[in-house]
């Protein structure tokens, strides 16, 4: 919605050939005002660890790998898991067999038609190099039954399943037979998506071109999600690499890039009114977190914490890492949604009290022992949060250091028990997954962020799992999200946005969790 | 020993000392004429001053943020204008220059102890002089940045690990002058009549060589200062620089480089100050060589 | 000369030597590995054992090393972790970016710094003498990376005349190769111009200050002349030197250059393997960097070898 309001205002600042242009950016159908053809340039900041769609789940590699790479299913607009290579599925009352028919035509880059081969060893492959191979831990094998149509044997009744094989985290792509045995980062690159690959030059781009004999999903009008019918128009796309967020945007203002993935906000206020820049709000982009280490002192003692949750002032914490584009949220969900747990927790958010985190600090005994803060240098947010948070802790009166590091050695550091009382992370495409996508990180199997394992929160993580309907899954996240108020183990800081800009000659550009770079087309 | 003998040796003695001093003084007064030094020391006093009363001149405290003054441009509250976190510049800078005199005093200390060690060692150990300058040229052929980048990761970033780093990288270059110039010194005639006259190694070294080595090498230093500060700079705008929140010349740039269309001034300042004081050590250095190194200052005086 | 070739050559292996142990001291002290950057953030620890075990990050230094000797003995740098390719290949696509920055930046100090120089001892004591010098002195104490930021803004931005950034391949559009290179070039010269400057103005006043020059001078040969045949071949010698010197400085500060201007040089490639734990790419790439280094350093020696006077007999 606010995408909207914010290009209603533009509209008025644009004048007549705006108004045209923009229109044609939310036609749901397709206009005559594409245009086959062209090259457009992207701009993100760092490398993608890998082209190999299913081996990582970094934002970095998905950008570029979504547009080469489909998968069977995966989320709509509406966050809703949506067929889009398989035809659809057959899950039997028992939740223990799900048969997944495939589309037929299909074609990879490699001028092969996709057929279940293909489909059993890729998700083989996921089993071993899958970034979040646990996905397929409920499916017991993976059976040909037919040409096209491929039938999962199940462990057990795993009703959240269709989802999180859905999820585009480390998406569960296809790709042919042939790449099944290759190690991870070292298969052939081909997928069946608009776009196929050509270079990859580290550091500097990656080139992707349209792949003419795309057999586009006629069962809807457009694009819709990470699937629906698309279309490449352009001819070309490269992903430039620039670290430098003030070098992004001056090859922005010099015309020499097309679309940055993110803008610094002080650099989009001024460029609000530019008529050559549009912008584009994604509001909902990550979750600002700041997580405890439960197993030492002085982040062990739940008082503690509390005085830290009720002592922050989320605002400033806000305003500050996210540079002014922010929602103050005390969920562990974006509001509105599904799973909204509504105001439980709301009288713990946002305080800034900094009197009663004394008396509470007084209440755990604490003796200004020190804090140590981690945080890196190579997400911007993460830093400017855990500088804010310390500064506010001195306040309350708690000796906070921070120590930044680089991000390979703070992910050493919070695997380790010691040495660390605070961490700050922006989760980014966890909350989008909805609940089960972001309590998994806190409760075992997997080693929780907080690193002691809570027994109710482990218990209500399987209780959500397994809860048969949307109503019971609710239910269950409601005492999850009251529960997480309790221990205080993680606080929730506040949603961040992310402002995406682009040349105003780039038509039909819809933020989403990636740049898609299909149906979009430059102005003739 | 006859009392006249000891009246003689009195007097030769003081003879020198006075010789001494008056060299001291003569030495002390041309550095002073010397405009260069001049204006390059009065740089240095005021930069020190600067660290030193930061305190007292601050307007505001280094780490104090606030978000209502996101980015706000010079004004008369604030000088140097506020930057992201909405914290003074000005006063950052003012605390910053801690940092960077802090960080370029210890590693012109530590260079220059580790390179006269290396150097002298190397010049006068036959057995070390291989091992030790082949190890040197091996730090060398390093790009210096680089070096200090990788041990900056390694140790993680502080300013100690900082101040380790850049010895390591500035250590090699100040070893082999020190070499050199012994080297040369050793070769001396006076040197031999020292051995002739029974003086032991430690004194010869100590008192002769080290002495008579001890012109280059402060003119080489002088320089290490004004590149450390620097290099602060470059490994804050990389990343492995002195930590927030504290501040230093080095990550006010850092933190300013993104915005520095919006917000020139974050990053302009602190690049200022860094020049300015880079400047002010390079005229030092200017005005010890010329009066240092007769060479050089013969070569000025010509025609 | 031939014999001076090979005597350099073979004292470059030492050296080398110790580069490589040194890279080895670095990989030992730093923490974490490439596992986390491979495994994501959600990564079990059993996840991150078995992409270490398979990377052979498992095995102890010691044997990593060993195993690395050999293979280096084979002509095998091995394969980067994350990049698809091998050490060699990615060091070697990205040394022309490297190497056009340094040379082209070592060239416009040259150049510059020469004439500066010169101009500064001809007109000995008059105002083009300190404007000179203090054009040299403002060069030299400017924070070249800032300097850079300050370009973009200014001939990038504002006035649109050169491009932000990015690389344009000499061979594949020389013009646009020369556009993308001039800013960086030029940031990356600053510093070294105001050296060169001030060297080539001592050493000039050294040699214009003798009698054989003011004897050719007495004798009306034209000022010209006495400046390029004479004084300035006796001035080479230092000059020479101090260029050798700076050959290695601007190696080393087009790491920072790249990064401002968003080159793909080595200096990134080796960054960003520091910054991932990429640890063949730092080995390698560190390797290659020093062989380049030492190389260009003989290089340098044989020039100075070439100008020396006493090595030749036409004057």
């Amino acid at each position: 919605m606010k995408t909207h309001l914010k290009m209603a205002s533009k509209l008025r600042s644009l004048g007549v050939i705006g108004v045209f242009a923009l229109a044609a950016v939310f036609s749901p159908l397709p206009s005559l005002a594409q245009v086959k053809g062209g090259e457009i340039v992207i701009v993100q900041g760092s490398n993608p660890p890998s082209l190999d769609g299913m081996s990582t789940s970094s934002q970095a590699s998905r950008n570029i790998n979504m547009n080469i790479y489909e998968t069977l299913y995966g989320f709509s607009e509406e966050i809703k898991p949506i067929p889009i290579l398989a035809e659809g599925v057959d899950i039997s009352d028992d939740g223990l067999t799900y048969v997944f028919t495939l589309r037929k035509g299909v074609l990879f880059h490699n001028g092969d038609e996709m057929n279940a081969g293909d489909v059993k060893a890729s998700l083989e492959r996921y089993r071993v190099v899958g970034a979040t191979k646990n996905l397929l831990a409920p499916v017991k094998d993976i059976e040909i039954t037919g040409d096209y149509e491929v039938t999962f044997h199940m462990v057990e009744n795993t009703p959240t399943f269709l989802e999180a094989f859905s999820s585009p985290r480390a998406p569960a792509v296809i790709i042919p037979e042939e790449d099944g045995a290759t190690e991870a980062g070292k298969n052939s690159f081909v997928g069946t998506g608009p776009y196929k690959f050509v270079e990859y030059v580290p550091d500097d781009h990656v080139t992707i071109e349209r792949f003419d004999d795309y057999t586009a999903d006629t069962r809807s009008e457009g694009i819709d999600g990470f699937g629906g019918k698309k279309t490449a128009w352009l001819d070309r796309v490269i992903f430039r690499i620039i670290p430098e967020p003030g070098a992004q945007v001056a090859a922005l203002e010099a015309g020499e890039v097309q679309i940055l993935e993110q803008i610094p906000m002080p650099a989009a206020r001024r460029l609000e009114s530019s008529p050559d820049i549009n912008l584009f709000k994604n509001a909902r982009w990550a979750f600002t977190t700041f997580i405890f280490n439960t197993s030492v002192s002085p982040s062990d003692n739940v008082k503690f914490r509390e005085a830290v949750q009720v002592g922050l002032n989320m605002e400033e914490i806000m305003a500050i890492s996210s540079e002014g584009l922010y929602t103050l949220n005390h969920r562990w969900q974006y509001e509105g949604t599904t799973y909204d747990p509504g105001m439980i927790g709301a009288e713990y958010y946002n305080q800034a009290d900094t009197e009663r985190a004394k008396a509470l600090l007084a209440e755990a005994g604490y003796d200004g022992e020190e804090f140590s803060i981690l945080t890196d240098s190579n997400i911007p947010q993460h830093g400017r949060s855990a500088v804010v948070i310390a500064e506010q802790l001195k306040g309350m009166g708690i000796n906070a250091v921070i120590n930044q590091v680089d991000w390979p050695t703070a992910l050493n550091v919070r695997m380790q028990d010691e040495g660390w009382n605070g961490w700050t992370l922006q989760m980014g495409i966890e909350p989008y997954l909805g609940p089960v996508g972001l309590i998994a990180t806190l409760a075992s199997p997997a080693r929780p962020h907080f690193v002691k394992p809570d027994a109710e929160l482990d218990a209500l993580y399987q209780e959500l799992i397994k809860g048969a309907t949307v109503e019971a899954r609710q239910e269950t996240f409601k005492k999850i999200q009251a529960h997480l108020y309790e221990i205080f183990a993680i606080i929730k800081v506040g949603d961040s946005g992310l402002m995406h800009a682009a040349r105003s000659s780039v038509k039909g550009f819809i933020p989403f969790r990636f740049p898609r770079v299909y149906d979009i087309w430059l102005e003739g | 020993m006859t009392t006249e003998a000891a009246s003689d040796t009195l007097s030769i003695g003081r003879e020198i000392r006075l010789a001494r001093r008056r060299r001291r003084l003569t030495f002390v007064r041309r550095l002073l004429a010397h405009p260069s030094f001049l204006v390059g020391f009065v740089i240095l006093v005021l930069f020190t001053l600067t660290a030193l009363l930061a305190d007292v001149i601050a307007p505001y405290a280094p780490t104090e943020l606030n978000y209502r003054f996101i980015l706000a441009p010079p004004s008369k509250e604030f000088w140097f204008g506020t930057d992201a976190y909405g914290r003074d510049v000005l006063s950052r800078i003012i605390y910053g220059t801690r940092v960077s005199l802090r960080i370029g005093i210890y590693v012109v200390v530590m260079t220059g102890i580790l390179g006269t060690l290396l150097g002298t060692l190397a010049s006068y150990v036959k057995w070390l002089d291989g091992l030790i300058m082949r190890s040197l040229d091996g730090l060398m052929a390093f790009p210096g940045v680089l070096l200090a980048i990788a041990l900056a990761a390694a140790l993680g970033p502080s300013e100690t690990n900082a101040i380790i780093a850049l010895t390591v990288t500035f250590t090699p270059r100040t070893a082999r002058i020190v070499r050199a110039s012994v080297i040369v010194v050793q070769g001396m005639q006076f040197i031999e009549a020292a051995y002739a006259a029974g003086a032991g190694h430690a004194r010869i070294i100590f008192r002769y060589i080290l002495a008579n080595a001890l012109s280059p090498l402060i003119v080489q230093l002088t320089f290490v200062f004004a590149v450390s500060i620097v290099a602060e700079a470059i490994l804050s705008f990389l990343g492995v620089g002195p930590p927030p929140p504290a501040p230093s010349l080095g990550n006010i740039i850092a933190d300013g480089r993104s915005n520095i269309q919006e917000a020139w001034w974050i990053a302009v300042f602190p690049g200022l100050v860094i020049a300015v004081a880079v400047l002010g050590l390079n005229l030092m250095g200017d005005g010890l060589r010329d009066i240092l190194d007769p060479r050089h200052s013969s070569a000025r005086d010509r025609p | 000369m031939i014999r001076f070739l090979i005597y350099r050559l073979l004292s470059a292996i030492p050296v080398l030597f110790v580069v490589t142990l040194v890279t080895f001291l670095i990989m030992w002290l730093v923490p974490g590995d490439i596992s986390a950057e491979i495994g994501g953030i959600d990564a079990t620890a059993a996840d991150l054992q078995a992409i270490r075990e398979r990377l052979g990050l498992d095995q102890p230094l010691w044997e990593r090393a060993l195993r690395w000797y050999g293979d280096l003995f084979r002509g095998d740098l091995g394969h980067s972790y994350t990049l698809n390719r091998s050490v060699i290949d990615a060091v070697l696509e990205r040394l022309p970016v490297t190497l056009s920055l340094a040379g082209l930046a070592l060239l416009l100090a040259t150049i510059i710094g020469m004439l500066l120089g010169i101009l500064a001892s001809v007109r000995h004591n008059t105002w083009m003498d300190q404007g000179a010098m203090v054009t040299a002195l403002v060069g030299l104490s400017i924070p070249d990376f800032w300097f850079g930021i300050v370009m973009i803004i200014l001939f990038g931005v504002w006035l649109g005349w050169l491009p932000t950034g990015g690389f344009v391949p000499l061979a594949e559009d020389p013009v646009g190769w020369a556009r993308s290179m001039v800013l960086p070039a030029f940031t990356l010269a600053i510093t070294q111009m105001g050296v060169i400057a001030r060297m080539t103005r001592s050493a000039m006043l050294d040699v214009l200050g003798q009698d054989y020059i003011r004897t050719a001078r007495a004798k009306g040969m034209r000022a010209r002349t006495v400046i390029f045949r004479h004084a300035l071949r006796n001035a080479m010698i230092p000059i020479i030197t101090v260029v050798g010197v700076i050959s290695g400085v601007l190696l080393s500060g087009a790491v920072v250059i790249e990064t401002v201007f968003s080159l793909p040089g080595v200096g990134r490639l080796i960054i960003g393997a520091i910054q991932r734990r990429d640890f063949p790419i730092i080995q390698g790439g560190l390797l290659i960097t020093a062989c380049v280094f030492v190389f260009v350093n003989i290089l340098v020696d044989m020039a100075y070898v070439w100008f020396d006077p006493r090595g030749r007999d036409d004057d």
